[in-house]
């Protein structure tokens, strides 16, 4: 193991306690997008692990992308990537932005996500279960941030 | 000396309480919704992680303005919790530190607006103009229901001389007077419109303008401008309860212990307070509209106060 100093290890912590997330939504049939916003709500609770929904990517850390991400998307996918600020984590929810499916191959998808933008959680499921959502939450922050 | 020495104390101590007033808020809160909620440290965890963030200046910023504005609204409203907090401690009393407490408090509000303002996004000029127009709603009931406590202390608009009177009657202003009673509840239905949390929280309403005002912020600086919102929250509940809720029995009961004993006494009483006017609020009513909220401010708390000024004038 590296020997860090403390204001290091203080914000490695603190950026794991604290995960902020941005919800995009690149073409998704609106399913995966309700599935997180359940993953907010009462019976699963992600703020106990410290996840907030923020409006803007500017507070954001982590980027929640729904969706295959369709033409019209791309060049908003990166730059609304690009306005996080450093450092920032990225989970593909759905089985739409994780591989295509079942749009892969369409004239008008740009997918899958990760041929565009570096993911570093998928969840799978169509939609995904919240307790699924926020399993990929906690993988891509441990991931990206510790 | 021992002044300054017990303001440079309290300026850490008002940044410490300021953030985890927000995480017992926030729990709070989340028990009220009936979820687990985060851990009373999270409010600390988010500091601290947005000091550790990249900082972004958008190209169309003024950037000098962008960048100083949150400093000073969060070292204006940490001296806001700080100056009361010192002077029970101390037990000094300065002419007129109660004006600039309240003014510190609505610096801290314009200059975040400012600084919104500067970042170039409309979304932050909108939140501009919505958080003006709070800021008339309820400054005015704000300050007016200070004046009967003035009028019943002496014309004193020193904090701690307004404290003492209350040690000198025996008993609080909340139940002293109808007039200072009718300015409690003026002071108290302005806090939630003061403090910005939820059904007044339309400068900053996530889901319509996008965080208004902070919504080109990001690290270090958001970190500051949200320590100022919570600051001014601890504030506004730390003078509520010292300025009509100083119960001397309760306060004032080990005389010996000097201020220090009585001043923690108010701060472990204070969450009470903040509970009252912030978190029942925000957990049980939805956001308003900004008419809807103006209109709030000038009908209930402005009628309470004008009604404590008429009746303290009048003697009572
Ligand atoms: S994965 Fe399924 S639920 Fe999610 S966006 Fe795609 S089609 Fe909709």
């Amino acid at each position: 193991m590296r020997q860090e100093g403390s204001a290091v290890r203080i914000g490695a912590r603190s950026r794991i306690k604290s995960p902020w997330l941005f919800h995009l939504n690149t073409g998704s049939c609106n399913g995966c997008d309700i599935e997180i916003v359940a993953s907010l709500a009462p019976r699963y609770d992600a703020e106990r692990l410290g996840c907030v929904l923020v409006g803007s990517p500017r507070h954001a850390d982590v980027i929640l992308v729904t969706g295959p991400v369709t033409r019209q998307m791309l060049p908003r996918v990166i730059r609304v990537y690009e306005q996080l600020p450093e450092p920032k984590s990225l989970v593909a929810v759905g089985t739409c932005a994780a591989s295509g499916a079942p749009f892969i191959g369409s004239g008008v998808i740009e997918g899958p996500l990760d041929g565009i933008i570096p993911v570093d959680a998928y969840v799978l499921g169509c939609p995904p279960r919240p307790e699924a959502i926020v399993r990929g939450i906690v993988t891509a922050v441990r991931r990206r941030f510790s | 000396m021992a002044a300054l020495a017990a303001l440079l104390a309290s300026l850490p101590a008002a940044v410490f309480l300021s953030l985890l007033f927000e995480g017992i808020d926030r729990k709070l809160h989340a028990r009220m919704q009936g979820r687990i909620g985060p851990p009373v440290t999270q409010p600390f965890y988010d500091f601290a992680k947005l000091l550790n963030k990249e900082s972004v200046f958008p190209s169309s910023s003024s950037k000098a303005i962008f960048a100083s504005a949150p400093v000073i609204a969060a070292a204006s409203s940490i001296l806001a919790g700080a100056i009361p907090l010192a002077s029970l401690v101390a037990g000094t009393s300065v002419v007129g530190d109660l004006i600039l407490i309240l003014y510190l408090l609505t610096m801290s509000s314009i200059m975040v607006m400012i600084g919104g303002s500067s970042s170039g996004n409309p979304y932050g000029a909108i939140g501009f103009s919505r958080k003006m127009v709070m800021l008339i709603g309820y400054e005015v009931p704000l300050l007016a229901s200070i004046l009967p406590l003035s009028l019943k202390s002496q014309h004193s608009f020193s904090y701690h001389g307004i404290v003492q009177s209350q040690v000198g009657m025996g008993t609080c202003f909340a139940f002293a007077y109808p007039s200072s009673a009718f300015a409690a509840a003026a002071f108290l239905a302005c806090i939630p419109a003061a403090a910005g949390v939820v059904p007044f929280d339309v400068p900053e309403a996530k889901t319509e303008i996008v965080h208004g005002y902070l919504v080109e912020y990001g690290g270090p600086h958001l970190a500051l401008a949200r320590l100022a919102k919570d600051a001014a929250s601890f504030a506004l509940s730390f003078l509520a309860l010292t300025l009509f809720f100083y119960h001397p029995p309760l306060f004032e009961g080990h005389a010996s212990l000097g201020g220090l004993a009585s001043a923690i006494l108010c701060v472990a009483f204070a969450p009470a307070m903040m509970f009252l006017t912030v978190t029942v609020p925000r957990t049980v009513f939805a956001r308003l509209k900004v008419g809807q909220a103006f209109k709030f401010c000038w009908s209930l708390p402005l009628t309470l106060s004008a009604l404590s000024v008429v009746l303290s004038a009048a003697g009572f």
